[in-house]
């Protein structure tokens, strides 16, 4: 990634005009060229589950603040599905990431996907029994 | 004389009463020896033919007794002893509360002359004058002395007929204190008596119910019951009012007219049919009660339904709700109203309290608990939450698909996704 930010440097201001900085602006596409081009698509799938948790964790968050807690216990249900999820989802993409290979060597990628995969089943199971 | 006599025989052996009261016909009449029995021959004789038992006997005899053995012998007692001042041991001011007790109705005359039941009247919240004063009026113009006095008749009270002819009275007044028992039913006229003893604040009849159905009604003087003045004209070709006034009074005493009952209550719930052991708050309950009224004619209760302002309490230590309970228009006798119970939970009463002067005392309370919703009793789906079910069903959702592009998108997976596929 170093060595190829100068190089971008003159067509980035030539070619748009932007209230950002050039210089975040670069930071931010760099950042989201390199992790384009580096993670595989398993994981990337997992990103995207995980940025779609957090969306929607915001936006319950969102409404119980603003428009009204009742009914308090399904908002607690709603939050606490997205968070656990994320959560699960969060721990299966460092088990199963071949960076970490080191640190998780007896959790083979079968294995993380089956611990995910049953603590998902008793989340949701506790959340809509919750839900009201 | 003969004839009537005839044909009272012939009358009471057809026996089929054509008024009788709703607690029971056997009267007793107390008359002191110095008053002709024949003088009262229409008040007692219209008393036989509506159908009661008359016995007769005089203050100071034993037998037969008004209470024995603390049961009462007799239904309805007529005390026409106004200047008798010893009784017999069986009559005094307590034996008479004793009696009213045990559901039996008074009829009590006074006079000026002091007596035993002078001591009694103050107990029914009556101030009675001081002994030889009677009632006084030099108004109207009349050739009768100045004690005999017509009386016009209010016709506000539920107790009399309407439009009667002044009453012929002569005895004492009273002046009512304030006891909301009292009923007010012949009041001296705006210009009788004199000093502070004067006007239509004085009662000359009253009555006064007692806790727990049975009525007292004092009257001034016994003269108002007699022959001669229910034959005195009050005008020229005027009769008095006597005769129906005292039918009247009598009807009122004995309980014919003005008594009602409450024949049963009931609660539910809004849609169902029958009681249940306790409610939940915020339920929608229905309250039904049947009253009758008793029927003279008919010696039966009848269901009533000419009460306009009969009220229901549901009451825990204060009523949390007060509401009119009305007529059910299409059944004669039954009140109905539904409400929503309160938002507290705790033990309460349906209390139906109706008092009117004259009128029979309805009271009834009925407890019932109300309990807070049980955990599954609570609304479901509620509106409000749609965006946590959202949240909570898309994170399911996206679980599943994950899962799935997960389990179908790794090659190296591809052997052991038998194994793992969970639903």
């Amino acid at each position: 990634m170093g060595p190829k930010a100068p190089a971008k440097q003159p067509q980035q201001v030539a070619s748009q005009s932007i209230p950002a900085t050039p210089a975040s602006q670069n930071a931010l596409d760099s950042l989201w060229k390199a992790y384009n081009d580096t993670t595989s698509s398993r994981l990337k799938t997992v990103d995207a589950f995980l940025v779609f948790l957090m969306l929607s964790g915001v936006i319950q968050f969102l409404y119980c603040v603003l428009v009204t807690n009742f009914p308090f216990n399904a908002f607690l249900a709603g939050f606490a599905s997205t968070v656990g999820q994320f959560v699960l989802t969060a721990s299966l993409r460092s088990q199963v990431n071949p960076a970490n290979r080191a640190e998780f060597k007896e959790v083979s990628p079968e294995r993380a996907f089956a611990d995910f995969a049953m603590g998902s089943i008793v989340l949701h199971f506790f959340v809509f029994n919750f839900l009201g | 004389m003969f004839v009537r006599w005839a044909l009272l025989l012939v009358l009471g052996l057809v026996s089929w009463a054509t008024a009788k009261s709703s607690t029971g016909d056997s009267v007793l009449v107390i008359l002191e020896p110095n008053l002709d029995k024949d003088n009262f021959s229409i008040f007692f004789d219209g008393l036989r033919e509506k159908g009661y038992d008359l016995t007769f006997r005089s203050p100071k005899d034993t037998h037969p007794p008004v209470l024995e053995h603390e049961h009462a012998q007799f239904s309805h007692v007529i005390l026409f002893a106004p200047e008798t001042k010893i009784f017999a041991s069986d009559i005094t001011p307590q034996s008479l509360v004793t009696l009213l007790s045990k559901n039996t109705n008074l009829l009590i005359a006074l006079s000026p002359k002091q007596t035993p039941l002078t001591s009694l009247a103050p107990e029914f919240s009556l101030v009675l004058p001081p002994p030889g004063t009677p009632l006084i009026s030099h108004f109207p113009e009349r050739d009768t002395p100045a004690t005999v006095i017509p009386v016009n008749v209010s016709s506000s009270s539920p107790i009399l007929t309407q439009g009667l002819a002044p009453v012929w009275f002569s005895g004492i007044p009273f002046s009512l204190q304030n006891n909301p028992l009292l009923v007010p039913i012949l009041n001296a006229a705006d210009k009788g008596g004199e000093g502070l003893w004067a006007g239509s604040q004085l009662g000359l009849v009253t009555g006064f119910h007692a806790l727990g159905g049975p009525r007292v009604t004092w009257v001034g003087g016994v003269d108002i019951f007699s022959d001669e003045y229910i034959q005195k004209e009050v005008a020229k070709g005027v009769e008095s009012g006597n005769e129906q006034f005292i039918a009247d009074v009598a009807a009122w005493t004995f309980q014919e007219s003005l008594a009602l009952r409450i024949d049963s209550v009931s609660h539910r719930r809004l849609n169902e049919t029958e009681p249940r052991e306790t409610y939940t708050t915020n339920d929608q309950l229905v309250f039904s009660t049947h009253i009758s009224k008793y029927n003279p004619e008919t010696a039966a209760w009848e269901p009533y339904s000419g009460i306009d302002d009969l009220q229901l309490e549901f009451t825990m230590l204060d009523p949390h709700i007060r509401t009119s309970l009305p007529p059910v228009p299409g059944t004669p006798g039954e009140y109905s109203v539904t409400f929503r119970a309160p938002d507290r939970h705790g033990v309460f009463k349906f209390v139906i309290n109706h008092k009117r002067k004259g009128w029979t005392h309805l009271q009834s309370s009925t407890v019932v608990p109300v309990v807070p919703p049980r955990h599954d009793e609570y609304p479901r789906f509620l509106s409000a939450a749609w965006p946590y079910y959202v949240g909570a069903i898309s994170t399911s959702l996206g679980f599943f698909l994950f899962s799935a592009l997960w389990l179908a998108g790794d090659d190296r997976e591809s052997k052991k996704t038998k194994g793992s596929k969970t639903e």
